[in-house]
């Protein structure tokens, strides 16, 4: 393992505790504070992986994970970012996308057959022959993609979550974004700070320069981190990459857990009533051929190997920089004990001369207006070839280090994801904000600014607007700082070169995607000419990296190829997430949120087998017999129990109660009497039924009334949407989750009941449709009603949810001697189909009339002045010959039941199964379809179409309906 | 009836020392190893109320004017009244007497049994709860007590804080009661981190009655 730099005060890493890994099933070592990539560099690692399609190595470059050159597989994670994540006790690391390895990649050879892939070839060819196209697809499919993962991994970990919020949040812990919280913390607010970074200090952090009077901007970063953490009201979340902002300034994030956290990830999110951004600037990349070949990095990364990971980044090397950083930098890095054989600055004036003495003394060759035209080196760099910017000098020397940048440019993706707007800057070469967000400031660097007082002063700035935001500070106190920033040094010029003199072949504007600058003048040539066509037919920033690397290179690029007059055009669109997650992150907890009737637990106990239903987990089945005969069975012939809590129960009262009954059901409510129960629909404004239940009278002005379970919901919006013109004085409250619903069935049901009960239950006292309110032992108030869902002698009892378990299990008790048993939803399901009950969403869809069901005999006509809701469309509807009609059928030649939602066809679409099943009771498969009206009649043949059945038709004939029990006698027995 | 019992939708795993039966419910005043805070503890067997009326601001249920606009409260003699919207609010009966009356007037209806109901209360309260909500506890624009109407682990809620000063600091939440089992496993394991432990009623005494 390579010997650290430990001197330094900048240092990130504790040289003395080291942690192992695995690497290539090798152990190996690296210390705390290490990120991945910064343990394998140690370990004499520079090839990480290979590209997407070239097979190209690929190494460190930009040490903020800008590309998908360092990602790895990590503990079966493919695609971590290894310049990001840190090194971890017992961590298993692979290489990913290579065949054989790294170093050795069989698939290697693909680097030579760039002239077969030009930009978009896939659509040009293997279109013909056609036949060809699905073998192409196939190994195109293969080929595509960064790493490797089974459906069903497991991902490790614990990911959580929290919502925060805030008065200002700021995006960015460096200088600028610390002296913002700062400033809006001094004014009493809640403030969040956000830094990608695990530490505070961003661009001042790892630089040795004077900040003022003798101080390094490394000391000045840390006297500002200390003030933010010493004041209460702000809140700061280091290793937290902002991924989003929204309207409303709704930032997300994600965190990376430390070791006392109990997150390894977690995602954030935060509501600010005001946004700073002070992202700082990426390097933008210098393009020359070869530019991403292993042992080409940008200046920060290789600054930071050394200053933040104790790491001489080579041992030789070459310069190709045009900002003042990469001169800063030199100096830094040679006093460390890099060699430095050549400092060439794209720029032909306009270096700092201190920076320009300082290399002069120390022999450090500079070449103003040269650039690196290519990297040598099959694997890694072993040379570079520089040129004069117009091609026409070169010289080429040795060395393992090329640090190239085209300069810097701004991280501009908070403001612009947010819908604020770009502009070129032609002083820096940059694109800077133009119109920003409401309630959103940019700070720092984000403004083109380098110099570090300006810098500063540009964050107080932008969070006292923020804190003004919030109703604190005043316009005086942000006039005087903006003059302060006014005086200050503005923007920076910045280097306008966007290439080396080179053809491009291997000039890499995208390493994630392999996109070359060939590759964008095939696009061009193609009349792809605007920025955001090129990247969708080259895939150029559509890789993990997020459009980092060719983020504003590619419309420089394309502006300066087309000789355009200004720089018009604009950056790609950058989308949510700005710096890529887990998915997992992005789940969170992930509370598996359902709710459950008072009945859960003891089902469960009985075999109950559970299924999600909407917002409620039901008992669907009894056994593993999902045909559920014996549930049936018992239900005809003896007697059973159903849980059906989920019911939607209401009480409406108030003196206009019954008004708003008139108006949302279709039959003539007034018409409620006191014990007996009313079953009714509700419609929409088309007539398309939406709800049906039963309605009881409790008393004057006073109601009870169930929906379905689906629509429970939004009942009560639903009456209030349609009485919220009238006044009316009435009241909603929704006892769905209040009483729950026990359903005895079958022809036993009344001598179970008897002997739970005190009142009369024979069919003279407690007829069918009457209703009954009466208490068990005393003490549990029950409302019970009389109905026939499933055909059958039925009570269905609503009981407070708190003694349904007590009720049930005295009716259980009750039920011993008739063996009575539970059953479940799709039993219940099958009984009320051969009845031919419907169930709304099953008999119908959301174009399914009253009159389609059948139902049209609920409908009250002569209760015009209550305009009740759908009335007007049913009228319309009631001679329309076009609509579907529901029959019944059942199948030829005693055939199997079709599957629901199988389509009735013949030379079209002419209807749709609604539910068919097996019956037992009838030995024969019956079911329920919506059909157009031809088809309607009794005797006619429907041909039914299955999911993949080909011409594998089935048939069956329509017949009358119900099925079971015509004449309905054993529900009213 | 001995076998007549009520189940409370909040199940929890500790094992209680100390219960006491009251309208059929089994209640648990302490439970093993409650800990140091934040504590849950259970009240849905608590009486509640919902009251929806036209003239609201006419009617001073149990003798006590209702707040005069929404999301505000009032905690009086035990008894919590909080301002839902124009026409309605709704009524905890925390700390008040035990089998109080209900009011005679049509407006009111027992909600009792419509949602669970807990309180959590200890310093930590509003770190858990921000890793279930966005609703903002800590905006110094309200003034405990207050009500939030919204998403609580997803589930529309009902929260009521009632104080957020330090170790004083305490919620009441209802949901639907149906949520009963995903709520409490929801807020158990955000307060995992806190050591948020299950605890008896007379913890919750304590905290309502301090003054």
């Amino acid at each position: 393992m390579m010997n650290r730099l430990n001197h330094l005060p900048t240092l990130k890493i504790d040289t003395a505790r080291k942690i192992s890994f695995t690497y290539k099933g090798k152990i190996y070592y690296g210390v705390t504070g290490d990120t991945i990539a910064s343990a394998l560099f140690a370990n004499g690692v520079r090839i990480f992986g290979r590209s997407l399609k070239y097979h190209r190595p690929r190494g460190l470059y930009s040490l903020d994970g800008e590309c998908s050159n360092t990602c790895m597989q990590v503990n079966g994670i493919p695609n971590v970012r290894c310049e990001n994540t840190l090194l971890e006790d017992g961590m298993v690391v692979a290489e990913q996308n290579v065949k054989g390895s790294a170093e050795n990649d069989m698939m290697s050879f693909m680097d030579k057959l760039d002239w077969m892939m030009p930009a978009g070839f896939y659509y040009d060819v293997m279109h013909k022959p056609a036949k060809l196209w699905p073998v192409a697809m196939k190994q195109i499919r293969k080929a595509a993609g960064l790493g490797k993962i089974s459906p069903d991994f497991k991902m490790p970990g614990k990911y959580d979550e929290i919502f925060l919020n805030t008065d200002v949040c700021i995006i960015g812990g460096g200088p600028a974004g610390m002296m913002a919280a700062l400033s809006s913390a001094e004014k009493g607010l809640r403030v969040i700070l956000m830094e990608s970074r695990p530490w505070l200090g961003g661009f001042f952090e790892y630089r040795s320069a004077e900040y003022k009077d003798g101080q390094t901007l490394h000391d000045r970063a840390n006297d500002l981190a200390a003030q933010v953490r010493a004041r209460e009201n702000i809140r700061l979340f280091t290793h937290t990459a902002c991924v989003g902002t929204y309207n409303n300034n709704l930032v997300t994030g994600f965190q990376i857990g430390k070791k006392s956290d109990v997150f390894d990830q977690r995602y954030v999110e935060i509501r600010a009533k005001s946004v700073v951004v002070a992202a700082g600037c990426i390097e933008r990349p210098l393009l020359f051929d070869n530019n991403e070949r292993p042992g080409v990095m940008q200046i920060a990364c290789a600054l930071r190997m050394a200053k933040t990971y104790g790491q001489l980044p080579g041992t030789k090397a070459v310069f190709s920089i045009g900002h003042d950083l990469g001169l800063e930098a030199a100096i830094e890095l040679h006093d460390l004990g890099l060699i430095i054989d050549c400092v060439a600055d794209i720029r032909e004036d306009g270096q700092d001369p201190a920076l320009m003495q300082k290399l002069m003394d120390r022999n450090i060759p500079i070449l103003k207006g040269w650039v690196a035209a290519k990297a040598h080196g099959r694997k890694v760099v072993k040379k570079v070839t520089l040129s004069s910017i117009d091609g026409l000098m070169t010289r080429t020397l040795a060395c393992d280090l090329v640090v190239a940048s085209a300069g810097v440019t701004p991280v501009t993706g908070h403001i612009t994801v947010a819908l604020g707007t770009l502009k070129y800057d032609g002083h820096t070469g940059c694109f800077l904000p133009d119109r920003m967000p409401e309630k959103m400031y940019a700070a720092g660097r984000v403004l083109g600014l380098n110099d570090a007082m300006a810098i500063e002063a540009s964050g107080t700035l932008a969070g006292l607007k923020a804190a003004a935001d919030c109703g604190a500070g005043s316009s005086e106190e942000i006039g005087k700082v903006a003059k302060i920033v006014a005086s200050l040094p503005g923007p920076a010029r910045g280097s306008k070169l966007v290439t080396a003199p080179v053809k491009g072949r291997k000039s890499f504007i995208c390493f994630d995607e392999d996109a070359t600058i060939k590759n964008i003048k095939q696009a061009l040539a193609k009349g792809f000419d605007v920025p955001e066509l090129i990247k969708r037919f080259t895939a150029t920033g559509l890789g993990p990296g997020q459009g980092g690397i060719p983020g504003h290179n590619l419309p420089l690029y394309v502006a300066k190829y087309q000789t355009l007059p200004d720089v018009s055009i604009r950056p790609t669109n950058v989308r949510p997430p700005l710096v890529p997650t887990l998915i997992s992150t992005y789940a969170g907890t992930n509370h598996t949120m359902f709710k459950i009737t008072a009945m859960d637990q003891m089902q469960r106990k009985d075999g109950g087998i559970f299924r999600n239903i909407g917002v409620w987990q039901r008992a669907r089945y009894f056994s593993d017999d999902f045909s559920c005969k014996k549930e049936i069975e018992n239900v005809r012939n003896n007697v059973g129990m159903l849980d059906g809590s989920t019911l939607g129960k209401f009480r409406i009262h108030g003196p206009d109660a019954l008004k708003a009954l008139q108006r949302v059901y279709v039959s003539d409510m007034s018409k409620v009497k006191e014990g007996r129960i009313k079953y009714s629909a509700m419609c929409n404004d088309d007539g398309c039924v939406m709800d049906d239940g039963v309605v009881v009278k409790l008393g004057e002005n006073d109601y009870y009334f169930t929906t379905s379970t689906g629509r429970a919901g939004q009942t009560a919006e639903w009456i209030r949407y349609h009485t919220r013109y009238d006044g009316w004085d009435f009241a909603l409250v929704n006892l769905t989750d209040s009483m729950g619903v026990i359903n005895l069935s079958g022809p036993n049901a009344r001598k179970v009941l008897e002997k739970v009960v005190d009142i009369d239950v024979s069919n003279d006292a407690f007829g069918f449709s009457a209703y009954r309110e009466f208490k068990i032992a005393d003490t549990i108030p029950v409302r019970a009603m009389r109905l026939g869902f499933v055909g059958e002698l039925s009570y269905e009892l609503h009981v407070p949810a708190s003694y349904m378990q007590s009720v049930w299990i005295m009716l259980k008790e009750a039920g011993k001697p008739f063996n009575i048993q539970n059953f479940g939803v799709e039993a219940q399901n099958v009984l009320r189909m051969e009845k031919c009950h419907i169930i709304l969403g099953q008999e119908s869809e959301q174009r399914t009339n009253l009159l389609d069901v059948g139902l049209g005999f609920l409908w009250d006509r002569t209760k015009s002045e209550a305009k009740t809701v759908g009335a007007v469309a049913l009228r319309q509807a009631e001679n329309d010959p076009a609509r579907l009609k529901l029959v019944g059928f059942k199948m030829e030649n005693n055939g199997r039941a079709p599957k629901d939602g199988a389509l009735i066809v013949d030379t079209k679409v002419r209807g749709y199964v609604c539910t068919a099943r097996d019956s037992f009771a009838l030995n024969e498969a019956v079911g329920m379809a919506l059909v157009e009206a031809d088809l309607s009649r009794i005797g006619t043949r429907l041909e039914i179409f299955e999911d993949e059945c080909g011409d594998d038709r089935i048939y069956g004939t329509v017949v009358k309906m119900p099925f079971y029990d015509p004449e309905g006698k054993r529900m009213k027995m | 009836m001995k076998n007549i019992k009520r189940v409370s939708p909040v199940q929890l795993k500790s094992s209680p020392l100390k219960t006491e039966q009251k309208d059929n419910w089994d209640i648990v005043m302490e439970y093993a190893g409650e800990g140091d805070g934040p504590y849950l503890v259970d009240l849905s067997h608590k009486l509640r109320l919902d009251l929806q009326n036209g003239e609201i601001n006419a009617i001073t249920p149990f003798g006590i004017a209702i707040p005069d606009s929404p999301g505000k409260c009032v905690l009086q003699d035990g008894l919590l009244i909080n301002r839902m919207n124009k026409t309605q609010a709704s009524i905890y009966n925390l700390a008040g007497q035990d089998n109080v009356d209900m009011p005679d007037a049509t407006g009111y209806t027992d909600v009792t049994e419509s949602a669970l109901c807990v309180a959590i209360i200890g310093q930590q309260v509003f770190a858990i709860c921000e890793k279930l909500t966005s609703l903002d506890f800590m905006s110094p624009d309200y003034v405990a007590p207050f009500l939030f109407q919204g998403p609580f682990s997803h589930v529309p809620c009902q929260i009521v804080t009632l104080n957020k000063t330090g170790d004083d600091s305490g919620i009441i939440l209802t949901c639907s009661r149906g949520y009963g089992r995903d709520m409490i496993h929801a807020i158990l394991d955000a307060g995992d981190e806190f050591n948020l432990k299950p605890a008896g009623e007379n913890r919750f005494r304590n905290w309502i009655t301090r003054p």
